[in-house]
């Protein structure tokens, strides 16, 4: 390491820096003298440089501080232009210790920031366009800071002091990786690298896992996609030789991976479908969930339950109640595909009058445009001056018409589309409230069922309080029972406190239906009306922009004419 | 045989009825014939004017009948020239058959059963039929054999056309003098048909006069007719739920009700005129009524449901190819009809024509057969099969008990049909065939006849006398530059080429009117073809327009305009005097990749006028388009500066106004884009002039040259392969040759000294033996001796050469001296080569010796002696 950097002043990034290094380059000669003439914003800078480079020979000898120039170079300008990248090296002699400032550089695609004392990468995650990042010979000791930035492809890591390779779970479309000169040593580092799946070009070498003798093996082994390895491409011989050599540990590696993936989709699966039942209102009603949810707050009703013939009671409860809730669950998914194609049919026709609609109006204005066009020719021809705004009065009568008949089909559609809407209102609300309706007349037969269980229970409750205080008493009576039979009151208020819970909790999960039904309803319905006004208003809107630039046009020719 | 007599009598009381049981007069007539029930003077006045309009008729010349004089018989197989005792038995079952059927049908023709073949033996119909299935692939189906049959033939009427013919030829001679009448044509065919697998039959019947004379002049062209645009059933999508009603009509329904009655009525009026045309025109058309018809014989194909996927039964005419269905007009009668197993007579009525007969042949009621046992039972219900036993107890009754039951079939007398590749190439007589119909002329040619490719041409006429051409068609085969169709309008001079793929330039399609350039045109390209991806390039005096498809710059239009070309002074060739282009227009599809803003959906360069003018797609929830207009002006300001690039310069309109467009730096770095892609537009537009003029140097240098591709599998004509064919016989036989040689017989000089003729004897063996090997051995001194005195002859003109070096060193030149290195290191070279060999023969000469003895030995002509000495 023979850097010199002791000599210099480390800087922080600030926006002289950068306004200087933009200003140094950029669009040359004639463009140039635009650009000056306009300024450069940071945000439309896609490409930036700020490295240190050995500037001219001369220099060399005599000094030794001032050798390293910060050069920045290769400002490209707006996605379609091509502009030539600066001869001359800005004099910038300083050293970057700190990424900053850089948030205003929103679209910039490259960045080069190689050869400074950077310690820590930070200040990047407004960068999201970012697909090139160099950070070479730099200090940095572990990879972070970079989650945002998505689009990376190549990034460029060469001389830092990292030891571990993590943190990039956010780069899934890297494909060049420089890792080299760096203090890796664990070799399950390259097992990380294995989610990249676009991942063609590593260097690894100058770390203290490349002097290992198998390293090469490893790594074309365990990255089988890999194309080049410390810029050497690897060959197929080398690629199979790897595969056999490692094969057992990779196959168990893989099984492990595609068990996990297998998992991760299963889970995926099963919250789709949970959602699927949550659209329709009726998750965890195609089982005994409700039933159970009703025991496990019901201390009393446990305890009950071990009552002589309570067991097979409470079974038959069960077995009809969760009958119910299946007739629940499935009537809703039912229900829920009804919207779903009531709502489809409804944005399909709706989309087809949209669509219809903007045809009208393109061929309104494509006829418009091919009169306005002669007609425009005709008045710049005409050197008569009566003849001259006889012709001008007609095309600002034009341009009014189309203005007319555009907006006379936007005013028809919003009629029409009203209607339409309204219609829709009515059938999606009634679709609602007969789901409701029907899932409230199934509750009330649990609710039946509840009562009735009720009741049984209370009649062998009672048998048995009878017995007790008779003095024949079953022996099999659990003992935390015993103190509910000491009289009827007792007895009557635990068997009432178990029906109440119940009852509650069957009445919570009706309200929560009906609640949740009515609102989405009524969001979809506000969702529709929303969208539709501001529809008719960014079309209104483009209309009055068109007339208006169609009327410019007519002034500016008015005024030249006044003016000549 | 009781449907038989019952027919019989119903046939009676019908002629006693109609009192028109006169003799000669035919079961089978038209419906006409029979209706009428004039009084007997009529009858017989009719009667006579037929007879006299008979003799009119029957003698047609006959240029084209082949006399039995042009058949040399001898060369021809014993089966055609007698008859085995198989089918003498037949021929005499089949005698016995129709002397039944005459007594039982007396006012019924005689049966075609056994006509004279060409050696004058009677052989019977169905033996004469001999199924074969032709090894070219393109004879499989019927409409293809059918054709093959009608094009290879050449038609010659029936000798006398009321009355089947005596002779009925073998396939084999027919297809040898390549002509035959109709008997002849459904023979062959027939035999090709059930080679096939078709269910065919031939048919003996009566025919309508076109029919019999090959007349098509009253048929349209098959080629002609249009297709018939397949009319789709427009699906009515039923409206959704939601459909949006579409606005209040304002318009009074009276008035569109008056305006549809007004032109109802212009409508009807058309129709009736139209409909008026028509029938004067089918009234010209219409042809002369036929004295003879229904009475004229002809013979046809019928092939029947069931076999090879055939739907329903149909006709075929051999003479046309045609297919018609069972109903046709042109079919008005028949007699019986036969397949290579079976014999049928028609028993049903046909005074409708074939309209209503019904071709189960197993109905013995409709159909008469001669050979019981062969299969065809179609017959469906099992109760009249019942019956049928029982009639067939009746023909016990009838006197036909002596009929062997198990009887079938002999196989046919006929030899194996075959058709040489070059005959079926060359398909008509002579390679070439033509065919008048109505309004329109087909003429066919064999490939490669016509130098330039032509096979087929069809010119189609306005008028029925075929005088004024309304347009030709022509089509071409194996053309070098893949000419398909030339199309050619008269009326309007409109000439239209299609070319199949494999055009040096992919073109499609080239409509034209003239060949000269900057003419109008139209060329349709294979687009995939073309790295540019071209469609269609259109052409009038001042414009061309491109269309394109595919292509990765999303370019599908190109338009550009020409002014009138400048005159120039200076003696340039016009050809470095393109015409100056006024405009370009280039549409461009969108490119899903951008946005619809920066997307450019049209741009027109005007060059004169400096300007250059975008369009930019529609975004899709939108209905106005971006739109950029740049002026290009070279002013210099008040100070003397270039004014580089003003805000007037460029005027946009934005649907949505953004920052980054409005600087002067982009719009100015659009500029200089969009300049470069003018230069470049310019370019592309006049290199497609320049393709124009390309393709048609190369169609008119095709239409001078003549020169037809030959397929490389095609030997005969592929005149390269076929010399390298030879040169590659002619190497193998030399090498042959050269093989013989080789094989020298070293004992021949020895063997050549004895008297020929004498066996060797082992003494002479013996001496043969050691002679031979003495002279070899004296070969092999002789040789060793040669190459010893060659060495010592070297080595002394060497010894000379260093002689008189050292003597004369010191005057040698230095030119003299390399000579002499050089001449040493050769002579060198030589010795040690002449050492070498001699070192070597040296080795190998025992070797030989013993080699040479060893054969000896071996020697097949010396073995024997000398095995016994040794």
């Amino acid at each position: 390491m023979h850097r010199l950097y002791n000599s210099l002043e480390p800087r922080v990034m600030d926006e002289d820096m950068l306004k200087l290094a933009v200003g140094e380059q950029g669009p040359r000669e004639e463009a140039g003298q635009l650009a000056r003439q306009e300024g450069i914003l940071f945000k439309d800078v896609l490409s930036l440089r700020l490295d240190f480079q050995r500037h001219g020979g001369g220099f060399v000898g005599s000094c030794t501080s001032a050798a390293w120039i910060p050069q920045c170079v290769g400002i490209k300008l707006y996605p379609n232009l091509r502009l030539e990248p600066a001869k001359a090296p800005a004099p910038i002699v300083s050293d970057i210790l700190r990424i900053d400032s850089l948030w205003e550089f929103e679209n910039l695609t490259k960045l080069q920031l190689d050869n400074n004392i950077i310690e820590k990468i930070e200040g990047l995650e407004q960068l999201v366009h970012l697909v090139w990042l160099d950070l070479s010979f730099n200090n940095i000791e572990a990879i972070e800071g970079l989650d945002t930035l998505v689009n990376l492809e190549d990034l460029s890591l060469f001389n830092n002091r990292i030891s571990k390779i993590d943190s990039l779970d956010a780069l899934v479309k890297l494909q060049v990786l420089s890792l080299g000169n760096n203090q890796i040593g664990n070799m399950m580092n390259i097992i990380y690298l294995r989610r990249f799946k676009d991942l063609r070009t590593l260097s690894l070498s100058g770390n203290p896992i490349a002097e290992s003798e198998d390293y090469k093996m490893f790594v074309c082994a365990y990255l089988p996609d890999l194309v080049y390895l410390d810029f050497h491409r690897i060959d197929d011989h080398m690629k199979e030789m790897a595969e056999s050599k490692h094969q057992y540990s990779i196959d168990e590696l893989k099984h492990r991976e595609n068990l996990i993936q297998s998992r991760l989709e299963d889970e995926q699966a099963q919250q789709e479908e949970l959602e699927k039942h949550k659209a329709a209102f009726v998750e965890h009603l195609n089982g005994s969930f409700l039933f159970d949810s009703m025991y496990t707050e019901d201390v009393e009703g446990n305890k009950l339950a071990y009552l002589p013939g309570v067991s097979e009671l409470l079974q038959a409860y069960k077995d009809k109640f969760v009958i119910i809730c299946l007739n629940i669950f499935e009537y809703g998914l039912k229900q829920q595909e009804k919207r779903k194609l009531e709502l489809d049919t409804f944005n399909e026709c709706v989309q087809e009058a949209i669509q219809e609609n903007q045809e009208q109006g393109k061929h309104r204005i494509a006829k418009f445009e091919e009169k306005h066009l002669l007609s425009l020719n005709a008045i710049r021809d005409e050197s008569e001056l009566t003849n001259f705004e006889m012709k001008i009065v007609e095309y600002g009568k034009d341009i009014m018409e189309l203005f007319n008949v555009l907006m006379t089909l936007e005013m028809q559609l919003v009629e029409q589309l009203e209607e339409t809407i309204n219609m829709f209102e009515r059938n999606i609300i009634d679709l609602v409230a007969l789901f409701i309706e029907n899932v409230q007349s199934l509750m009330a037969q649990c609710r039946d069922l509840e009562n009735h269980h009720h009741e049984k229970l209370l009649e062998i409750s009672i048998n048995t309080l009878e017995k007790i205080l008779k003095g024949d008493v079953d022996e099999d009576l659990p003992d935390d029972l015993r103190p509910l039979f000491v009289d009827k009151d007792t007895i009557f208020n635990a068997v009432g406190a178990s029906h109440d819970i119940h009852l509650l909790k069957i009445d919570n999960r009706e309200d929560e239906l009906v609640t949740r039904a009515n609102s989405w309803c009524t969001h979809l319905v506000d969702t529709i009306h929303k969208n539709e006004i501001m529809r008719n208003r960014r079309r209104v809107k483009e209309i009055n922009q068109y007339i208006d630039h169609m009327q410019n046009e007519l002034d500016s020719l008015e005024c030249s004419d006044v003016i000549d | 045989m009781e449907v038989l007599k019952e027919k019989v009598e119903e046939e009676a009381a019908a002629t006693e009825q109609a009192e028109v049981a006169e003799r000669g007069e035919k079961l089978l007539r038209p419906l006409d014939a029979r209706r009428e029930e004039a009084p007997m003077t009529q009858e017989m006045l009719r009667d006579l004017e037929k007879k006299l309009s008979e003799i009119e008729i029957v003698v047609p010349e006959q240029p084209l009948t082949f006399t039995k004089d042009s058949i040399d018989i001898s060369k021809l197989p014993l089966s055609y020239q007698s008859n085995t005792l198989k089918e003498e038995h037949l021929l005499q079952v089949a005698d016995n058959f129709s002397r039944q059927y005459s007594h039982l049908c007396p006012d019924r023709v005689p049966l075609f059963l056994h006509p004279l073949n060409e050696c004058e033996v009677p052989k019977f119909v169905s033996t004469t039929i001999r199924p074969t299935l032709m090894p070219y692939p393109e004879l499989y189906n019927w409409d293809s054999c059918a054709q093959f049959v009608s094009d290879f033939l050449s038609m010659v009427p029936l000798p006398d056309p009321l009355k089947p013919p005596s002779h009925l030829y073998s396939s084999t001679t027919v297809l040898k003098h390549q002509k035959g009448n109709c008997f002849d044509f459904s023979t062959l065919l027939c035999s090709m048909l059930i080679g096939a697998g078709y269910d065919a039959y031939c048919i003996n019947g009566y025919g309508s006069q076109d029919l019999c004379h090959m007349d098509l002049t009253r048929d349209v062209c098959p080629l002609t007719m249009k297709h018939k645009e397949m009319v789709r059933e427009e699906e009515k999508v039923p409206s959704k739920k939601y459909a949006i009603k579409p606005p209040r009509d304002l318009s009074s329904r009276f008035e569109q009700e008056q305006e549809m009655k007004k032109q109802e009525e212009m409508k009807g009026q058309e129709e009736k005129q139209r409909r008026e045309e028509e029938a004067r025109l089918l009234e010209v058309e219409k042809a002369k009524i036929d004295p003879l018809h229904g009475l004229r014989v002809h013979s046809w194909v019928v092939v029947l449901s069931g076999k090879r996927e055939v739907p329903e039964s149909f006709f075929i005419d051999p003479f046309t190819a045609r297919s018609y269905s069972t109903q046709d007009d042109h079919f008005l009668g028949i007699e019986s009809l036969w397949n290579h197993k079976n014999y049928w007579i028609n028993m049903q009525d046909c005074w409708n024509g074939c309209k209503d007969l019904i071709f189960d042949l197993g109905d013995p009621v409709r159909w008469e057969y001669l050979l019981l046992g062969t299969d065809k039972s179609h017959l469906s219900l099992t109760e009249e099969e019942d019956d049928g036993m029982n009639d067939d107890d009746d023909v016990e009754n009838l006197g036909k008990e002596d009929e062997d039951k198990s009887f079938d079939m002999p196989p046919s007398w006929v030899e194996q049909i075959e058709i040489s590749p070059e005959a079926f190439e060359t398909r008509c007589p002579s390679g070439k065939k033509v065919i008048q119909y109505k309004r329109a002329k087909l003429e066919k040619w064999a490939p490669y006849l016509n130098s330039n490719g032509l096979v087929c041409r069809l010119t189609t006429y306005e008028d029925l006398e075929c005088t004024k051409t309304l347009e030709i068609k022509e089509w071409y085969q194996n053309r070098e530059d893949m000419l398909e169709l030339k199309h050619i309008n008269k009326s309007t001079g409109l000439n239209i080429d299609y070319f199949k793929p494999g055009h040096p330039q992919a073109l499609r399609a080239h409509s034209y009117v003239s060949m000269q350039p900057e003419m109008d045109r139209v060329m349709e390209f294979y687009e995939t073809a073309r790295v540019d991806g071209l469609v269609k390039r259109e052409e009038t005096p001042s414009s061309m327009t491109e269309h394109y498809r595919g292509r990765s710059d999303f370019l599908s239009y190109r338009h550009v305009d020409f002014g009138p070309r400048v005159k120039k002074l200076s003696l340039n060739s016009a050809e470095s005097n393109p015409r100056p282009m006024v405009k370009i227009t280039e549409r461009f599809s969108r490119n899903p990749k951008k946005p619809a803003d920066e997307d450019v959906a049209e741009r027109a360069f005007l060059i004169q006028e400096e300007r250059i003018q975008l369009r930019y797609h529609c975004r899709d929830d939108h209905i106005t388009a971006s739109k950029r207009e740049f002026l290009r002006r070279t002013e210099v300001d008040s100070k003397g500066n270039k004014i580089i690039m003003t805000p007037d310069m460029c005027i946009s309109f934005e649907v949505e106004p953004m920052e980054h467009t409005k600087k002067l730096l982009y719009q100015y770095e659009a500029m200089m884009k969009l300049r470069n892609e003018e230069k470049l537009s310019r370019h592309q537009a006049w290199e497609s002039e320049l393709e124009v003029l390309e393709i048609l140097k190369l169609q008119e240098e095709e239409d001078d040259a003549h020169t037809l591709a030959i397929s490389i599998y095609d030997t005969k004509r592929n005149e390269k392969s076929k010399e390298y064919r030879e040169a590659m016989e002619r190497v193998m036989h030399e090498e042959h040759l050269r093989q013989v040689e080789a094989q020298l017989d070293y004992l021949a000089p020895f063997l050549a000294q004895l008297p020929p003729g004498n066996k060797l004897t082992r003494w002479q063996a013996m001496c043969i033996k050691d002679e031979c090997l003495s002279d070899f051995k004296q070969r092999l001194i002789d040789k060793a001796n040669l190459i010893q005195a060659c060495f010592e002859k070297e080595t002394q003109e060497l010894q000379k050469k260093q002689q008189w070096y050292q003597e004369n060193q010191v005057t040698l030149t230095a030119e003299d001296e390399d000579w002499y290195l050089s001449y040493c290191s050769q002579a060198m070279f030589r010795i040690r080569i002449l050492e070498q060999r001699l070192n070597r023969h040296k080795e190998l000469a025992p070797l030989k010796y013993l080699a040479l003895e060893e054969k000896l030995h071996k020697d097949p002509r010396l073995v024997e002696f000398l095995k016994v000495f040794v």
